[in-house]
């Protein structure tokens, strides 16, 4: 029983590793707005494969906009916007970070890019459960031996 | 025994006050003999240039050592004699040397959009 | 304490033999690899400039961090030596290394109470002769307080002010200044090392998740030391002081409050002091009269899991406005903040998890064992969870933040200087791309120890196996919930 359990589970992460195959190239634009220290919208969600236009305007001082994993970079100051071009290839939730020290909270300046599907955290969501339905079919067989 | 306690009250003095005697030894020092005139950048809202009027002679190579203390980034202009940092990032420092060769009273201003009231970061140059 | 205390000595009631306990059913948990067994290493512990020079050294780093954390002012931290040496060097290492590996090793180093233990000891480095009586009024701590409640409440309202702590210079000159002026006047009236053991906000959380650490100072041979009558570890002698953290080094077991100053390897004259590798979290089983587990330890580590989830939330996040309370822009946002964290460290999560630990009992059939009994054993089972919860945040501060270490190190003071040729490294991000595995390699890791002390404290705190198999079902739901809860913080 425990195996199927586990087939089932496996089976649920090959799913969403190989993914439903994403619409193709979908095109995004963001307009995102800093200010002293958030970033709004602070939640940008699209599929793997889409084609993404951020355009960074800033409402104080000057700001920038700094991807996790794609390691790409754009500054705006005020009245002076900054725009960023990019294929959204890699999946996952990536934080983006102002990169231009803009006050005492800078280094927390955050938004999340979230390239779906969210494989990383499936991926590791999904090895948690296995692990945790293992640790439990072993309890439950070794008390049968025991008992 | 004695000389042990005696190394060791050493170097707890050296760790101490050695250390406070060196960091400000060599300001100091580097202060005297590399800059002119030491300039502090900060927003308006934050105490502005200080001081916001430097004094200098006429004719003879001004080294003006600028510390942003702030949280953004500031820039130095000073327009009559073509001086321009462009950017000063906040918490670093960044020397710059010119040769006023005319007197009179001149304009140097900030120029990265450092807060609402950046238009107010302004000082002035004396050349005597 | 005077050295009526050694006398009280009593035999430790011989546990009934049981089976080896291996972690991860391979490695055995008594096995021990004592480091004195290289010449080197048992010179070097023995020497009485240990850990002084180690003492020294941070000595003139935190001069260094003082100077740099007041001329600092109250502007952006980013740049500031002090705040990047003690937020982003300090507390990496000490979540990466020194806790989970080397115990207390910080407590080795720390040069805070440096200033108390030279007024009491009038000498810094030698004994002093006869008669050596301690200056100060060395009164002993009260009983009622020798325990974590003031730490945790002390580490609590710290971190109420991580907002400005952690960005603001002055602030974390003013939290530094304290500590070292609170140590020293701690010790001017109480013995020894009260302040580190009972008063120190940083105190608490590393005695608590040193019962995970790889390393552990304890005797060789039990026998020696009972032979032995004159406990020289407590009382001292004339080549060392008495433990200066009121352990009795002949018989303690477990790391919490083992500051691993190292005089027991000076003032031991049969050598039978050992500093031990062994397996990761041997001290999370210790429950013995005089080290027994306690309600302290146990909110000590909801503490922790709560101050990750609000710091996770207000400074990892994306959202502004938990920035803005955090930060104290108005005052009702930034109690709200408090009395949100505080409600949340101290009781939602202990609410939570008695919940679990009362399912616990429940599905064990045994009605007699106490549900005070269930709560405080398995409580012990989130001291690995927290640890990894913690190590998953440090990845989010160093990757991002570190290059400002190479700026900082050249420039101290932001006076221009580059000392070492780095002062104009850019910031730069390393690795940040990696940062959601990093978190899940690190939660799963800790979440596998935590399940594997579990099913080991379930033994212990129900008398049958079956009962402790049925009991740790709701524990494993429990720890998996919790980890499931923080992969999705970190990266869903």
């Amino acid at each position: 029983m425990n195996r199927a359990v586990l087939q089932v589970l496996l089976a649920g992460v090959a799913a969403v590793a190989l993914g439903a195959a994403p619409p193709a190239g979908e095109e995004h634009f963001f307009e995102v707005r800093a200010r002293k220290f958030e970033y709004e919208p602070h939640v940008l969600r699209v599929n793997r494969g889409d084609r993404v236009r951020i355009r960074l305007l800033s409402e104080d001082v000057a700001h920038g906009l700094y991807v996790d994993g794609y390691d790409l970079n754009v500054v705006a100051n005020p009245g002076e916007d900054g725009s960023l071009t990019f294929t959204a290839d890699r999946t996952g939730r990536f934080i983006f970070r102002c990169s231009v020290t803009c006050g005492e909270f800078h280094p927390y300046m955050i938004g999340h890019l979230k390239v779906e599907p969210n494989t990383p955290f499936f991926t590791y969501a999904a090895l948690l459960l296995v692990l945790g339905a293992g640790i439990l079919a072993i309890t439950a067989v070794r008390r049968r031996r025991e008992a | 025994m004695k000389q042990r306690e005696t190394i060791a009250l050493g170097l707890m003095a050296l760790a101490t006050v050695g250390t406070l005697a060196a960091i400000f030894g060599y300001e100091r020092y580097r202060r005297a003999t590399q800059f002119d005139v030491v300039l502090i950048a900060r927003a308006p809202e934050y105490g502005n240039w200080d001081p916001r009027t430097i004094t200098v002679p006429r004719g003879q190579p001004v080294r003006l050592h600028i510390r942003n203390i702030d949280t953004v980034s500031h820039g130095f202009g000073l327009p009559a004699f073509d001086v321009a940092v462009r950017e000063i990032e906040a918490g670093t420092a960044t020397t710059t040397t010119f040769t006023p060769d005319r007197a009179g009273e001149f304009l140097f201003l900030c120029t990265v959009w450092c807060s609402e009231r950046h238009l107010e970061m302004t000082g002035k140059l004396v050349v005597q | 304490m005077s050295e009526s205390s050694p006398t009280q000595e009593q035999a430790a009631a011989p546990e009934p033999a049981k089976e080896k306990e291996r972690l991860f059913g391979l490695l055995d948990l008594d096995a021990r690899f004592d480091l004195t067994r290289f010449r080197l290493i048992r010179a070097l512990l023995k020497s009485r400039w240990m850990p002084l020079a180690l003492i020294l050294f941070n000595t003139f780093m935190f001069m260094i961090i003082l100077v740099a954390t007041l001329l600092g002012g109250f502007s952006a931290g980013n740049y500031n030596f002090g705040i990047m040496l003690v937020w982003i060097l300090w507390w990496v290492l000490l979540m990466f290394v020194l806790v989970p590996v080397f115990a207390r090793a910080w407590c080795l180093m720390c040069p805070f109470p440096i200033f108390s233990d030279w007024f009491q000891r009038r000498r810094l480095i030698n004994i002093g002769e006869e008669p050596k009586k301690p200056w100060g009024l060395n009164r002993r701590w009260p009983k009622w307080l020798k325990n974590m409640w003031l730490m945790n409440v002390l580490f609590l309202v710290t971190t109420f002010f991580s907002g400005f702590l952690t960005v603001r210079p002055f602030a974390t000159f003013v939290l530094l200044g304290s500590v070292i002026l609170a140590a020293f006047i701690v010790g001017l009236v109480y013995e020894k090392r009260s302040f580190c053991l009972y008063l120190c906000p940083v105190s608490g959380f590393q005695g608590l998740y040193s019962q995970f650490a790889a390393a552990e100072i304890r005797r060789k041979d039990d026998a020696i030391c009972k032979a032995h009558k004159k406990k020289t570890c407590f009382i001292g002698n004339e080549q060392g002081h008495g433990c200066p953290w009121l352990l009795m080094p002949f018989k303690f077991e477990k790391n919490t409050y083992c500051g691993m100053c190292l005089e027991c390897f000076k003032t031991c004259p049969h050598d039978n002091m050992a500093f031990n590798l062994r397996p990761f979290g041997a001290d999370l089983l210790v429950d013995t009269k005089l080290e027994s587990k306690g309600l302290d330890e146990a909110w000590k580590a909801f503490i922790m899991l709560g101050i990750a989830v609000v710091f996770y939330l207000g400074f990892q996040g994306p959202w502004g406005f938990m920035k803005d309370m955090i930060r104290g822009t108005t005052l009702p946002g930034f109690l709200s903040y408090i009395a949100f964290h505080t409600v949340f460290c101290l009781a939602v999560i202990p609410g939570v998890f008695l919940a679990f630990c009362w399912l616990s009992k429940l599905a064990s059939g045994n009605r007699e064992v106490p549900l005070k009994k269930v709560f405080t054993g398995f409580a012990y089972t989130l001291i690995p969870l927290g640890l990894g919860v913690w190590v998953a945040f440090s990845f989010g501060i160093i990757l991002p933040n570190g290059s400002y270490l190479l700026h900082i190190a050249s420039d101290p003071f932001s006076w221009g200087w580059n000392l070492f040729g780095t002062a104009n490294f850019p910031w730069t991000p390393v690795l940040t791309g990696y940062l959601p595995h990093l978190q899940g390699i690190a939660m799963l890791l800790f979440y596998l120890f935590s399940v594997d002390y579990g099913t080991k404290l379930a033994r212990r705190i129900y008398p049958e196996p079956a009962q402790a198999k049925r009991g740790f079902v709701p524990i494993l739901a429990a720890l998996t919930a919790v980890t499931f809860l923080f992969l999705w913080l970190y990266m869903g």
